[in-house]
């Protein structure tokens, strides 16, 4: 009988079911395939079949188990009998997500489905061989009995001492077919005993519904109240670190990323633990705010200077857009092997970091208000994503997520804050910039030389302010002290003693206390009283009067001289230059050595590469639905040609009796189906030298690119190389 | 958001808005556990130590507290990590006790022996530790007590004492209060210290430390022992006390240099307590000797080496330290705090200004330039006389001179390091000089004389940097000083805080030399008084001589 392949399952979906199955598994349509039957294997490809499976939650998981115990085809009773009535629900979800289908005679599992889930899918063992009457299990000896009881939950497979020499207990079971031997010292229960010995379920504990989260419950104004003040440090911290690799800029290791000595003086200036250092660096860098240069330094970027004039809210969004959706974990920083995991190194990438941030925030804000223990939302987040394929790491994401959250102010006092729900549902406005502390244009200056600007400055009077004081604390306010050398600083940035008083007047709230007053003056009245300078080339003579008619000869006219004493004239030409020009005018100079006169204006340091953020992998972006729909009708259209072509190949073999010839796709789906139905069919293959021949074969299992059949020809089984089949037909 | 008068920084300061309605009451919440660093005119600034914050858990106020008055006079929302610390470090306190047991003499107790196992693996502990008597419990050598207490402190796992302290020899003692009323702060002063039962008090110069004093001695009622600075202050103090107690004057002994009387309130001067005789402290036996139920320190900022150490082993005595100006260059205020005990109390000085009970003072820094021939000399001079040269170049004495001639009225102090220079003015203005030499009735007679106005003006030698009482100067002149000390500037300009009659402002100037290192130090010596909130008016030479002043 012709059982309906899964291509012609998806052949038969309508374009609504086309493209769920495309929302739920985008990896199915990136890149965009040819046509049906191109997405049909990539449908069934191991990694996309797990990818989907990987998407369960535990309930749903165990429903997919159940179906992989029954015999195909199946009908959702024999699955609801071996579950729980509301697996009923779980089915739809299952079809939709193509790890299961309908084909006429019932519900089926694509092809790799089985291999993914593993050989014994829930404990359970290989179907057996023959009719087994189970009812007989009744009657078995005590000694069988413990066997049973042993192998009952998983796993199914036990091992004897001597298959051809058992206990009497076993004996009993392998006579009875109650165990079958798998090898010289193992046995396996199989899969219908297992059921049988479970109660015709499959699983001990079912879990249809995930765990309650539980929680201390938080006064909303005390989550925004902290959720704003962790905002504010959050951004504080980032400025902070940037403007202090700015000055002292850390080189970068060989293998890539920051020291661990490195980290830890940037902790110790924030004031933070080195986790939190770590989790700050990450972030600065997936914003493209520092970037390691040419040089291995690793430096800010032009980009933190635009960051900074936006607005907090602004910047903030973006920090955390970022976050949210890379595949970068700081978490891991400090650990390893050998500790050795370095910030804004290579080895942060983790697959799962960003669908986990994703849950975590999910979980918080389905229950708002609520601070959550950890044991039970690790508990709750294994059933929603059970994470089968690396499940260590999951609970340390969890964690790092619940305290990175909380550092950004997603959440304050561990629940989440309004600024965190406003950021999920992706609002226009967030509310940081109204309800963070508004910012001062104005400073308090006291007798004791200190300046406090009680609350977040304006960054022009700050930026000015930074260059004529020296900061003694941070935080809401900033405390600034004026020094000798602070005002010197402000000086050599091309200030001057007035320019700095008047800026002091106007901005401070407070009258400029004498002291202050007189401490500009003294260090401007001393500053700049010795010149230095650059030049090339100098011309002195202790009789002025020469230096006069240097200076006023035509003959020297190309030379551009300047006078700077009147025995002194400087020229930025060379010193031989000059020397030859004098000479050439009639002069008689002697060669001396070298000096001239500039203010080095403010220079900020920063990386001359572009910012280069780190590239985020793992994680495949949701599709919209734009690019749903044209990934179908690209599909339709390709499925359209393939048919067309396959048709006129046929016709063309036909003809002329030559080789087989599909298309690589053709060929693995016609293989597909001649294993299931097992029957004979031929290809064309090409040998070594590349000369294709004609092969009779039974095709018997593909594994890892290549087809295990039995040629007619040699009797022998044999392995063949898919990419070397040409074609196949049915014979 | 509240628009509370505090700010919380980020490394643990905490800046208060005095301009602001609730700063008095937010003041009084978080005297208890922050410690004021700064208090210039408009905003004063605190500190978060864990020395604070272990005080406040050992005068029992716990983690909530302190975090809900952070949290209720803050301006902006206090970093989270602040709170975490606060909480965490307030729970390292208790956590090891020392008790006296009945068997085993002094003990550490722990509740965690995790803690106990690290403390006593500190090589700085082991060696002060007798036999252990369970896993929870170990002995202790009594006389390590304040070793002990002080090494734990620096490991960061206070011991919260209860071998309490020594009663010492009853001896009734009373404040008599007529004509004259305790001060609410000097009240508060007291009790502080006898809740905490050991500590520093702070006060500003002539805000009546001895007041103090004596409020605790009324309420330990017991032998005391004073320790001062010298023998002039011990005969204030015993006036002082004559005056305010119900102690007659058999009751009171003096220890110095010339007397050796022992009484139930004995007052000894730091000099004779340190006097060596064949190479051992012979006087130092005072301590112990005696039951002595309170020990208390005046000026403790000068407390000299030798009795830090004799204090650290009488650490079963109550004692109280009083000072102004707890700075110490040479930074041993860490010790003072754990020997003596941490600091009790503690108010801005313009706080007390501004209740009356000290002058107004205007402090004003007169420049003079040094003329051609100095600068000259100045410049070539080696360094280490530099500052000698610029700090008595004659320049200054014109100014003194013209100063002294404006202020004819007015008890006026000139204050000096360098005796040449004083003997200089001293002549120059044809008035008395009292320096280390000057016999003590000499100095009685002339101090006398000037109380009375019979003579009004005084050139002093640094002898007079403490303890000395002079009701009635109302302006100094300070000509030199010890380089760039800060509480020697503070006690100078202590002399002249007493309130006056007529409730005028003193003055206090500060001659210096322009251009020179002279400059560099006042402006260091002049930091304490300007965190104070005593802000320095400049003024040329040329303008005290134009009488623009």
């Amino acid at each position: 009988m012709e059982t309906r392949s899964f291509t012609d399952y998806l052949r038969g979906l309508d374009d609504d079911a086309l493209i769920s199955l495309f929302a739920a598994r985008p990896d199915l349509v990136s890149p965009v395939p040819p046509d049906l039957a191109s997405l049909a294997v990539r449908a069934c490809s191991a990694p996309s079949l797990a990818r989907a499976v990987d998407s369960l939650n535990e309930w749903q998981f165990e429903v997919l188990e159940a179906c992989s115990a029954v015999n195909e085809p199946m009908n959702e009773k024999e699955i609801v009998a071996l579950t729980d009535l509301s697996a009923k629900f779980v089915i739809p979800h299952l079809l939709e997500l193509a790890l299961l289908y309908r084909s006429d005679d019932g519900l089926r599992l694509p092809n790799s489905l089985r291999e993914v889930l593993g050989n014994e899918p829930a404990g359970l063992g290989p179907a057996s061989m023959v009719k087994l009457s189970t009812k007989k299990i009744t009657e078995a000896p005590e000694s069988a009995q413990k066997v049973l009881e042993r192998l009952t939950w998983g796993p199914p497979r036990g091992s004897v001492g001597d298959i051809r020499n058992p206990g009497p207990g076993i004996a009993w079971l392998l006579k009875e077919n109650f165990l079958v031997p798998l090898d010289q010292r193992t046995v396996v229960l199989p899969r219908e005993v297992g059921i049988h010995l479970r109660g015709g379920k499959i699983h001990k504990n079912p879990q249809p519904n995930p765990p309650i989260v539980s929680g201390k419950v938080v006064d909303a104004a005390a989550i925004n109240r902290a959720a704003i003040a962790n905002v504010a440090t959050v951004l504080r911290w980032c400025e902070e670190i940037l403007n202090f690799w700015s000055e002292e800029p850390p080189s970068a290791l060989r293998a890539g990323g920051i020291g661990v000595r490195d980290l830890k003086t940037a902790a110790e200036h924030l004031g933070v633990d080195e986790n939190c250092a770590a989790f700050i660096s990450e972030l600065v860098y997936l914003g493209g705010l520092v970037v390691i240069d040419a040089d291995d330094r690793v430096l800010p970027t032009h980009a933190f200077d635009l960051w900074l004039t936006q607005t907090p809210e602004l910047r903030w969004r973006t920090l955390v857009a970022l976050w949210l959706v890379t595949s970068r974990v700081s978490g891991l920083v400090g650990r390893g092997d050998s500790k050795h995991i370095a910030a804004l190194g290579p080895e942060l990438d983790r697959v799962n970091a960003s669908s986990t941030r994703r849950l975590t925030l999910e979980i918080l804000s389905s229950h708002p208000g609520i601070s959550l223990e950890l044991e039970s939302t690790l508990a709750h987040m294994k059933w929603r994503s059970p994470s089968r394929r690396n499940p260590g790491i999951q609970s340390d994401l969890t964690q790092w997520t619940l305290r990175e959250a909380e550092w950004l102010g997603i959440t304050g006092q561990g629940a989440l804050s309004k600024y965190g729900a406003a950021f999920i549902q992706e609002q226009e406005e967030l509310g940081i910039n109204q309800d963070l502390p508004r910012t001062v244009d104005h400073i308090l200056i006291q007798s004791d030389n200190t300046a406090i600007a009680p609350g977040p400055l304006e960054i022009d009077v700050a930026r000015i302010l930074d260059s004529i004081a020296d900061i003694e604390s941070r935080g809401g306010a900033t405390v600034y002290r004026f020094s000798e050398a602070s005002i010197r600083r402000g000086l050599d940035h091309g200030k001057t003693g007035e320019e700095i008083k008047e800026f002091l007047r106007k901005t401070s709230k407070t009258p400029m206390p004498q002291p202050l007053e007189y401490l500009i003056a003294d260090v401007s009245k001393r500053h700049g009283r010795l010149r230095v300078g650059n030049t090339n080339a100098y011309i002195r003579c202790e009789d002025p009067s020469l230096i006069a008619q240097i200076l006023s000869d035509k003959k020297l006219e190309g030379l551009p001289l300047r006078r700077i004493a009147p025995e002194v004239l400087i020229c930025e030409l060379d010193a031989n230059e000059v020397m030859v020009t004098l000479r050439a005018a009639g002069y008689m100079p002697a060669a001396e050595s070298i000096s001239g006169v500039i203010l080095t204006g403010v220079r900020l340091n920063r990386a001359k590469s572009r910012p280069r953020p780190p590239r985020i992998i793992g994680e495949l972006e949701s599709p919209t639905p734009e690019t749903l729909s044209a990934a179908l009708r690209s599909i339709r259209a390709g499925e359209k040609s393939s048919h067309k072509q396959s048709s006129l190949r046929a016709l063309s073999s036909n003809a002329f009796g030559s080789l087989p010839r599909t298309t690589a796709n053709e060929t693995l789906e016609i293989l597909n189906k001649f294993i299931k139905e097992q029957r004979t069919l031929s290809i064309g293959y090409a040998d070594n030298n590349g000369s294709a021949t004609h092969r009779i074969i039974d095709p018997l299992s593909i594994a890892a690119g290549s087809l295990i059949a039995r040629d007619h020809g040699t009797g022998e089984v044999q392995t063949f190389r898919i990419p070397r089949i040409t074609g196949v037909a049915p014979l | 958001m509240t628009e509370g008068p505090l700010i919380v920084q980020s490394d643990k300061t905490l800046l208060l808005d005095i301009d602001h309605p609730l700063s008095t009451e937010c003041r009084r919440a978080i005297a208890p556990f922050a410690e004021l660093e700064r208090s210039p005119e408009h905003i004063h600034t605190y500190r978060l130590t864990s020395l604070g914050l272990w005080n406040a858990r050992a005068a029992g106020h716990d983690a909530e507290q302190v975090i809900d008055t952070l949290l209720q006079y803050s301006r902006y929302a206090v970093p989270h990590s602040i709170l975490i610390d606060v909480a965490e470090t307030m729970s390292r306190y208790g956590r090891l006790r020392l008790e006296a047991n009945p068997i085993h003499g002094l003990v550490l107790i722990t509740t965690d022996t995790a803690v106990l196992e690290e403390v006593i693996r500190s090589k700085k502990i082991a060696p002060l530790l007798g036999p252990r008597i369970d896993p929870e419990t170990i002995a202790v050598h009594p006389s390590q007590r304040g070793h002990i207490k002080q090494s734990l402190l620096r490991l960061g796992w206070p011991a919260e004492d209860f071998a309490g302290y020594v009663d010492g020899q009853h001896h009734e003692i009373d404040l008599v209060q007529d004509g004259w009323k305790i001060r609410q702060y000097q009240e508060l002063a007291a009790e502080g210290f006898w809740h905490g039962g050991s500590g520093v008090v702070v006060l500003p110069c002539g805000a009546g430390k001895t007041i103090v004093g004596a409020a605790a001695m009324a309420h330990a009622k017991a032998t005391t022992l004073i320790l001062v600075t010298n023998t002039i202050a011990a005969r204030q103090w015993r006036e002082e006390l004559l005056q305010r107690t119900t102690l007659n004057e058999d009751e009171i002994g003096e220890y110095s240099g010339s007397k050796k009387e022992i009484r139930p309130v004995t007052i000894a001067t730091y000099q004779v307590m340190t006097k060596k005789k064949n190479g051992v402290y012979s006087h130092l036996d005072l301590f112990d000797t005696h039951d002595w139920g309170l020990i208390i320190y005046d000026e403790v900022h000068l407390l000299p080496a030798p009795i830090f150490r004799f204090t650290a082993d009488i650490q079963s005595r109550r004692r109280l330290g009083l000072t102004a100006t707890l700075v110490r260059e040479d930074g041993l205020e860490g010790e003072v705090f754990s020997l003596i005990g941490p600091k009790r109390f503690d108010v801005p000085w313009k706080e007390i200004e501004a209740q009356g009970y000290i002058a107004p003072a205007e402090c004003i820094e007169v420049r003079v330039t040094l003329t051609e021939a100095e600068r000259l000399a100045y410049a070539t001079a080696e360094p280490e006389n530099r500052y000698r040269l610029c700090a008595t170049t004659r320049t200054k004495r014109n100014v003194v001179e013209e100063l002294a001639k404006r202020h004819a009225d007015d008890q006026l102090l000139v204050i000096g390091q360098y005796i040449d220079q004083l003997d200089e003015l001293s002549e120059v203005l044809g008035v008395p000089l009292i320096k280390g030499d000057t016999p003590i009735k000499e100095r009685e007679r002339l101090f006398g004389l000037f109380r009375t106005g019979e003579i009004k003006c005084l050139v002093v030698s640094k002898v007079a940097n403490f303890s000395i009482d002079l009701p009635d100067a109302t302006v100094a002149i300070q000509v030199s000083g010890a380089f760039g000390s800060r509480q020697e500037e503070a006690q100078r300009l202590g002399r002249i805080l007493r309130p006056k009659a007529d409730g005028r402002t003193a003055r206090f100037y500060s001659v210096v030399s322009r251009d020179t290192i002279d400059q560099d130090f006042a402006q260091n010596r002049q930091r304490f008084l300007a965190e104070q909130g005593y802000s320095y008016k400049i003024i040329d030479a040329d303008d005290v001589f134009q009488g623009k002043i």
